[in-house]
């Protein structure tokens, strides 16, 4: 009963919220032209946010959103969620070099740096095309990443699988790929070496796969859920993504083959060959990741795209007791995601399943979960410049270890947010 | 009788018999393909050209080639003038031309040079989006099919032809098919070819 009335309120505030965004649209649809040096590019994101629900995981609860509730009433959030500074342009003929700043508004850091890469593409002689890049970046993973500054492009938030990539799976590397004509379509490798990641397995081995937009920078750090005793004595609140802690390079894999047909299937590797018994002074520590994940797009005509992706693997975090590291996580999610445009609309949906296994020696049970959720976008492409893009995020998930804050082990939420993302 | 049946053959042998010819290029839908290049050679052997090679134009305007596919005669020049205020680095790695050209500015133009038949690709190393292609032919019958999906050819000799139809995205060995026609003495003469065509390849580039 509860939860229908409060589903009722969010509908009520959601079409409020829309009612003013259409009002004020064609006034954002040519926003100021800023006199910005070639090749750079400033995208700013307003957002109106309402929630309902547990208090969010980036405010010290078990909330899977970027953004929470009050713990049931509805809440309401309207600020710039995200500022990006993109600086993407030739260095020489054969080399190009990307640059992203961002300002996020509940990280720790002011503005950080989120991607700083130089790219080399030699010109092809042969009918293989190879290229590498070297610096900090996203292994390539997400399907859904396809915008500047390594944004989602038709909805606001990505899959439990690529937030996770956001957040925790930033290396700083090289990578090499080739490409080559086959059967009528194209087959890339691409291999990476890269340090820097140690940590990367934090998040999902204390809070579990999370669904939202904000990404790590080289210095930011990201937060903890409330752990349990023991660990509370072993690791702060808080997790940096992007340390090295036990000079050991990690690697990864990709294999994409686009075929003659409109589909392109992929597979990819990770393991950052992480230290579990390495730590830092301040209690940050490494963790032994690795996982498989596999992609597949298929355009459907040419206006509806459907991506699909799976990811499995296992991270393991301290010392051994009992035959078993104090964290030994098994982490599975998949989702499948139909984008249909029309003009200059384009709307999305998108099912994501996830869960998390404990069976370490000082994490168990109660902190395993699982979860669906389901997510809704419509983006409006006003102009070149500007897009407005309203989202409608329900998220259900099952974990013990809410009883830390008093919580039942059951949970769900409705995020609808609606971005105005400016491109100046 | 006799006299007249050879007076007719020698007619129809002769140079002076020929014939308007269209090729009308369709999917199996009955939609029409632009863009596909017909080439004819009748009886088998190349046309002389008729017209000296003279300089062609593709242009970089709005981070797109244009045209998206050009037929040039044998010893053709090709400019590439850059209408984009970004620079451009025009490649091809094809076997009938390999070239690479660096457009720093605004409206600067090279040429190059096409003295063997094929096709040419051309890519933009900086903008993978940027495809087009270069029908370097030897046969004074070539032509490219218009929105109607349609080439047309004046003065076709009479006789038995053989036709090939290249378009990028065909679905067929080296994206061409062959066909042998019959090409009438006189009059206005429409040869359908049904073809299938492959999706159009994505950008492949992540970054």
């Amino acid at each position: 009963m509860f939860a229908c009335r409060r589903r009722g309120r969010v509908a009520a505030a959601l079409v409020a919220a829309l009612a003013a965004l259409a009002w004020s649209a064609p006034a954002a649809a040519d926003p100021p032209r800023l006199d910005l040096p070639a090749n750079l590019t400033a995208v700013i994101d307003f957002r109106l946010v309402l929630t309902d629900g547990e208090r969010a995981w980036t405010d010290g609860g078990f909330g899977r959103s970027r953004f929470g509730g009050g713990g049931g009433d509805i809440d309401v959030d309207a600020a710039p969620a995200n500022v990006e500074l993109v600086w993407h342009g030739p260095i020489a003929w054969n080399f190009e070099g990307n640059v992203a700043l961002a300002a996020q508004d509940d990280q720790d850091q002011p503005v950080d740096l989120i991607e700083a890469f130089v790219a080399w593409r030699p010109v092809p002689r042969s009918a293989t095309r190879i290229s590498a890049r070297a610096g900090m970046f996203w292994p390539p993973v997400s399907l859904e990443h396809q915008g500047p500054a390594w944004t989602v492009t038709d909805m606001i938030t990505p899959s439990a699988i690529n937030s996770w990539i956001g957040e925790e799976v930033k290396v700083i590397g090289l990578e090499g790929s080739a490409a080559h004509p086959l059967a009528g379509g194209r087959i890339t490798a691409t291999l990476g070496l890269f340090g820097f990641n140690d940590s990367a397995g934090a998040l999902l081995g204390f809070r579990g796969w999370a669904l939202h937009d904000q990404k790590t920078g080289a210095f930011s750090r990201q937060p903890l859920p409330p752990l349990n005793a023991f660990m509370q004595g072993a690791q702060p609140p808080w997790t940096t993504p992007t340390l090295e802690l036990d000079d050991r390079p990690g690697y990864y894999g990709r294999l994409s083959w686009q075929l003659a047909a409109p589909v392109t299937l992929d597979a990819f590797y990770y393991a950052n060959r992480g230290d579990p018994e390495a730590v830092t002074p301040d209690l940050q520590w490494g963790w032994d990741t690795s996982f498989l994940n596999l992609g597949a797009r298929i355009d459907l005509g040419a206006r509806t795209v459907l991506l699909a992706q799976a990811l499995t693997g296992s991270t393991e975090m301290g010392y051994e007791e009992n035959g078993h590291d104090w964290v030994e996580t098994r982490f599975r999610a998949a989702y499948l995601r139909l984008t249909h445009r029309a003009g200059r609309l384009a709307l999305s949906g998108r099912f994501d399943l996830f869960d998390t296994r404990q069976t370490g020696s000082q994490l168990g049970p109660e902190d395993d979960e699982q979860g669906w959720a389901l997510t809704a976008a419509l983006d409006w492409r006003l102009s070149d410049r500007a897009e407005l893009i309203l989202e409608g995020l329900h998220v259900d998930s099952e974990r013990g270890a809410r009883a830390r804050l008093g919580l039942a082990p059951r949970q769900d939420q409705e995020i609808v947010q609606a971005a105005m993302r400016l491109t100046l | 009788m006799r006299a007249l049946a050879f007076m007719l053959l020698a007619l129809a042998s002769s140079p002076a018999a020929a014939a308007d010819l269209v090729v009308q290029v369709r999917l199996a839908n009955g939609a029409a393909v632009p863009n596909a290049v017909v080439t004819l050679y009748p009886g088998g052997r190349p046309a002389a050209t008729g017209t000296a090679p003279r300089t062609f134009q593709i242009a970089q305007r709005d981070l797109q080639f244009s045209p998206f596919v050009l037929v040039v005669p044998v010893g053709s020049e090709v400019s590439f003038p850059n209408f984009d205020n970004v620079r451009h680095h025009v490649y091809s790695f094809s076997p009938a031309r390999r070239f690479e050209l660096r457009l720093y500015a605004r409206e600067q133009a090279r040429s190059v040079r096409f003295d063997r038949a094929g096709i040419v690709p051309l890519g933009c190393n900086i903008h993978d989006g940027m495809i087009a292609y270069i029908s370097v032919v030897d046969t004074g019958f070539a032509a490219k099919t218009d929105a109607a999906g349609r080439a047309s050819f004046a003065g076709v000799p009479a006789g038995p032809a053989v036709a090939r139809v290249w378009h990028p995205y065909l679905r067929a060995p080296a994206n061409q098919m062959q066909l042998r026609l019959a090409v009438a003495p006189t009059g206005r003469q429409t040869q359908n070819i049904a073809v299938a065509l492959r999706p159009p390849p994505r950008a492949g580039r992540t970054y």
